[in-house]
């Protein structure tokens, strides 16, 4: 049925203009100068060296990565357990829990992050609770509640994720480490662990390149005095109007990304091979 | 031991619903809320749904919101369908290009994708509003459309369309007749996904919006620095709609199909 | 009778390779034509370039005589029942059977009439609205035939249309397609890589293998005449020998001449030499043409299936040195260690590894408590491609050693010029308590002597089918014990209904009818 092969090229066309070409244009501004016309382009890296000479943009940076590592991180450890005991149920439960852990992500992003913004109040239902026990704390505009904020809104897919891959598992595969001697916990070790990382490998993704370009969950729970990589994107896009330096900045959060997700794959391949070995 | 370890990971799941849903609930509990606080519960009243409906920001950002989901999800869907079964007759060659780049939306944070498109559309001088908005929805949910609807093409009888072509039907009605209802579970998850994600969209629609259009996020984004409980009456409003969307979703097909089975 | 169908010179590429090679074949009416070979020799791909799924790189297809090569599947007069039937699972029955009919738009009380009469046919009327997943593997088989059949073409296709039932129910649909392809009086072109269904339905079989037609005549004659080596394996079961045709009438081969029916081949030509298994009589040793023992007998259900053996195989024995050596004892570490002497090829010298020498010495070194093996840390050796006798030192990194003579000596081995065969087997050194406790003794003694054989023809390895030895190996003692490995010999398969002892020696009696003749290709 060669002639239904036609049906993709307007498509071809259409991610070359909309998808392909806004890369492009990210990597020209980047490079050159800014007020130049369309016409002569300044090459120039003086984006870059303006970004990693001051301070206070490294700092930016340092902090949505070290937010976005310590999101991902309680993500996994939050997220595993949940996803292994889903993934235990009988079948008929296990597709009430997908739909039970689902349902709040088809909700927008943006209204249950508002709501947290009342809960976390100084006179908030959250102290309110420990104020019985005599504790006043501020969670709001603080780095704790950024993170709450994104566990809140990409736990689900860590989650979903691991049980996917736990799922896919052959379960006569534990049968079979059993029967040649591995009691429960070797099993889960040696077999399910390793079986599963697919699963937080991409659950990885999913949680932490939403974080570290989070700009909304910053400016609502971290006050407008936090600032996040992508809240300094937005403020050169929106409000300084420097796109040359705000591609720039773009382009080093999205090297930056690449270079941690090449991480995590190698990191899973070779401890894969590893325990073949 | 054992029972306890049960127990122990019952309780867990329960504190993690309780997580996942406080927000919620704190949500639709407080848009009823007689006063203007956020913490305090000062009586029960509709005055927020009052002000809510007349407020003409929200009651446009709302009909912007779904028209953008209509009009995106119905064209993404016909478009991606369309490729994705081109898609799986073309060549190893072919197919990888078009998925890598459908990856690059996906792979990328939704910001990186947001000024990617601002500057192309003041590039070709595009005047910011509902058609760029409208643009930037549709490419974006393309892609997706494509990932539900791939794994339907990859099962599929290799000979089915053979069949079709050997009983006399042509090349057209082979697609229309038998791909296109073979693959309609996929197409229609693949609608659905496009339809919220457009729904939900702030980050690309902040960025390549203008001329006083918003969806409910952007006016949620936008309003949030002020303390006003219309927010939690329009998301109670949205968190209905969804949850009606999703029943509808989930309980219809299976009465359907009950309904078949009987007369079966 | 009418040719309906005419492949001229048809020749496919994939990627290269050569699918089909000039394919000509001429099909009449109302015939039941079975296309047969094993998967991969192009019979589905014949199929699928006269049901137009394919275009022919060379060559045409006629259909009375008109091109039909270049034309679209829909413009064709045939329909196909295809390998997993591809029925449309979102339809009913009813709507799959009338797809065709729809297409051509006929008025609706007509398909229902064409519909009804067709499901009747195959006998699923009451099954009209039922949903395809609902159907059984068979029934959905009668909705594809229905379905195909409903459109009135001139030929239908079957693409391994049985393949997916199980063994009784393919009978009877082998039975049901022959009444319904007599009933309804059109060509059928059956695909089939199974030469019971083949010989069962069809008028006229086609085998082919590789992409080129070895051999096309009706089921009797391609039973008792196959054309070659490859037909007469692939059709039934048969035993082939070479022999030589010493002249009209006469074939020799076991060194003797016999009489049979086969003419018109030059002198001493190399033939073989087809006998089927149920042309073959077992009966005293004295009273048969050939004499064997019988090597093995497997219950069929209506015979048995004996094998007889006429001449060995190819065979070499090596001597085994059994030692009662004590194993090392390093008690200071907590090790034990053994190793034993052994023989190497000189051949063996170039590609020594530390692997191999430790597996030829099968060195190995544990804790006696908890008899956990600890690896073998150094070999130490100063072994030349000479012949000689030479230490091998084994260490442990706990410094527990072992010391052996490694034997390098001539290459053992025996080479069969009758069988075109060699095989190679070297002495070896073992130790009792190795012996009694080996699990799988025949295979032990196959790696202990590193014994291999090889078809000297085709340059691959031959199985060693037989160890034998004169010892018990629970009580074996210290001491020289010879070893013979052989391979198959001249084996016979014979149905009888009989059942014959195994061991026995028997005679094999055949009359000059039973032997069929095949030119050498």
């Amino acid at each position: 049925m060669k002639q239904f092969r036609k049906m993709t090229y307007p498509y071809v066309l259409w991610i070359s203009i909309m998808v392909v070409a806004p890369m492009l244009l990210i990597l020209l501004y980047a490079f050159t100068k800014e007020g130049n016309s369309v016409t002569d382009f300044l090459f120039t890296f003086n984006n870059f060296k303006r970004f990693f000479v001051d301070s206070v943009f490294v700092e930016v940076l340092l902090r949505s990565l070290r937010v976005a590592l310590v999101t991902t991180i309680l993500c996994i450890l939050l997220g595993y357990p949940a996803a292994y005991y889903i993934a235990k149920c009988s079948e008929g439960l296990k597709m009430r829990w997908v739909l039970v852990i689902t349902f709040p992500t088809w909700i927008n992003m943006l209204v249950r992050t508002y709501a947290w913004m009342g809960i976390l109040q100084d006179d908030g239902i959250i102290n309110k609770f420990l104020g019985l026990f005599g504790i006043q704390a501020t969670l709001l505009h603080t780095e704790f509640a950024v993170v709450l904020g994104m566990i809140y809104n990409f736990l689900p897919f860590m989650i979903l994720q691991i049980y996917t891959a736990l799922t896919k598992m052959d379960g006569s595969l534990l049968e079979a480490a059993a029967d040649l001697g591995a009691n429960r916990t070797k099993a889960f070790m040696r077999i399910t662990l390793p079986l599963s990382l697919p699963g937080v490998i991409s659950g990885i993704t999913l949680v932490f390149l939403p974080a570290v370009s989070s700009f909304f969950v910053p400016k609502l729970l971290g006050g407008g005095q936090y600032v996040m990589v992508g809240n300094l994107i937005e403020s050169q896009f929106l409000t300084s109007g420097d796109w040359n330096f705000g591609s720039a900045i773009s382009l080093i959060m999205v090297i930056i990304i690449m270079i941690s997700m090449y991480i995590t794959r190698k990191v899973d391949k070779t401890e894969v091979m590893e325990k073949r070995a | 031991m054992k029972r306890e370890n049960r127990a122990f990971s019952h309780v867990y799941m329960v504190l993690l619903v309780i997580f996942f849903y406080a927000p919620i609930v704190y949500t639709i509990v407080f848009s009823f809320n007689a006063g203007r606080s956020l913490t305090r519960f000062e009586g029960v009243s509709f005055q927020w749904y009052a002000k809510m409906f007349k407020d003409s920001n929200m009651m446009q950002a709302m009909m912007y919101t779904i028209l953008i989901a209509v009009l995106a999800t119905v064209i993404s869907t016909v478009v991606g369908t369309f490729t994705s079964i081109g898609l799986s007759r073309s060549n190893k060659i072919m197919k990888n290009i078009v998925e890598q780049i459908n990856d690059l939306p996906l792979m990328n944070p939704d910001i990186v994708t947001a000024i990617g498109l601002l500057m192309l559309f003041s590039a070709v001088h595009v005047k910011k509003g509902f058609g760029t908005m409208l643009i930037a929805h549709i490419m974006f949910c393309i892609p997706y459309v494509m990932l539900s609807i791939a794994p339907k093409l990859k099962g599929l009888d290799p000979n089915l369309c053979d069949a079709a072509m050997d009983l006399g039907a042509t090349p057209i009605q082979a697609l229309f007749k038998v791909i296109v209802p073979q693959i309609m579970p996929g197409i229609v998850s693949g609608a659905l996904i496009a339809f919220t994600m457009s729904f939900d969209d702030f980050v690309i629609s902040y960025f390549v919006t203008g001329n006083g259009v918003s969806n409910i996020s952007i006016l949620v984004y936008t309003m949030s620095k002020r303390v006003n409980p219309s927010i939690n009456a329009l998301s109670t409003l949205i968190i209905v709609i969804i949850s009606v969307f999703l029943l509808l979703v989930n309980v219809v097909p299976s009465i359907i199909g009950k309904k078949k089975a009987k007369r079966a | 009778m009418k040719k309906l169908i005419q492949f001229k010179n048809i020749v496919k590429n994939f990627d290269g390779t050569l699918v089909l090679k000039g394919i000509n074949l001429d099909i009449y009416e109302n015939e039941f034509v079975t296309l047969l070979g094993p998967s991969g020799c192009g019979k589905t791909t014949l199929l699928r370039i006269l049901g137009g799924f394919l275009e022919p790189d060379e060559g045409t297809v006629l259909m009375d005589g008109e091109d039909i090569s270049h034309l679209p599947p829909y413009k064709r007069d045939l329909n196909t029942v295809f390998q997993k039937y591809a029925l449309f699972p979102h339809m009913n029955v009813f709507d799959n059977v009338a797809f065709g009919l729809n297409i051509k738009k006929e008025p609706k009380d007509i398909i229902n009439q064409k519909v009804m009469r067709m499901l009747r046919l195959v006998g699923l009327e009451d099954y009209a609205k039922r949903g395809i997943t609902e159907m059984s593997g068979g029934q959905q088989q009668r909705v594809a035939i229905a379905r195909a059949l409903v459109n009135e073409p001139k030929v239908l296709l079957l693409d391994e249309p049985l393949s997916a039932l199980d063994a009784k129910l393919r009978k009877e649909m082998q039975r049901e397609l022959k009444k319904i392809q007599q009933e309804v009086g059109i060509t059928f072109i059956f695909v089939t890589h199974d030469q019971e269904e083949a010989l069962t339905m069809s008028d006229k079989i086609v085998v082919m293998k590789d992409g080129e037609i070895q051999q096309i005549g009706t089921p009797t004659d391609i039973y008792n005449e196959p054309a070659n080596r490859f037909v007469a394996n692939f059709i039934g079961e048969s035993n082939i020998i070479d022999g030589i045709m010493v002249e009209d009438f006469k074939v020799k081969f076991e060194d003797k001449v016999f009489d049979c029916v086969d003419a018109g081949f030059s002198k001493d030509e190399p033939v073989e030499v087809v006998i089927r298994p149920e042309d073959l009589d077992i009966v005293g040793p004295r009273n048969g043409k050939l004499r064997g023992i019988v090597k093995s007998v497997l219950f069929k259900g209506v015979h048995y299936e004996t094998i007889v053996e006429t001449s060995q195989g190819t065979s070499i024995t090596v001597k085994m040195t059994v030692s009662e050596d004590k194993p090392v004892v390093n008690s200071e570490a907590g090790e034990m260690m053994s190793a034993n002497d052994f023989y190497l090829d000189i051949l063996d010298i170039d590609e020594l590894t530390e692997n191999f020498i430790i597996s030829r010495a099968d060195a190995q070194a544990w804790n006696p408590e908890t008899s956990e093996r600890i690896s073998i840390y150094e070999v130490r050796h100063e072994i030349q491609k000479e012949k000689g006798s030479y230490p091998v030192t084994f260490s442990t990194s706990a410094g527990t050693t072992v010391t052996v003579n490694a034997i390098v000596a001539e290459i053992n081995k025996v080479v069969d010029e009758e069988y075109g065969e060699e095989i190679y087997a070297v002495n070896f050194f073992k130790k009792v308590d190795e012996i009694q406790e080996s699990l799988i003794l025949d295979t032990d003694l196959k790696i202990w002597a590193n014994a291999y054989a090889y078809d000297l023809e085709e340059k691959t390895a031959v199985e060693i089918t037989e160890v034998e030895y004169d010892f018990d190996p629970q009580n074996i003692q210290p001491g020289v014990y010879d070893v013979t490995f052989k391979t198959e010999g001249y084996e016979y398969k014979v149905d009888t209904t009989d059942k014959a002892e195994v061991g026995a020696s028997v005679g094999l009696k055949f009359g000059p009818e039973d032997l069929h003749i095949m030119r050498k290709q």
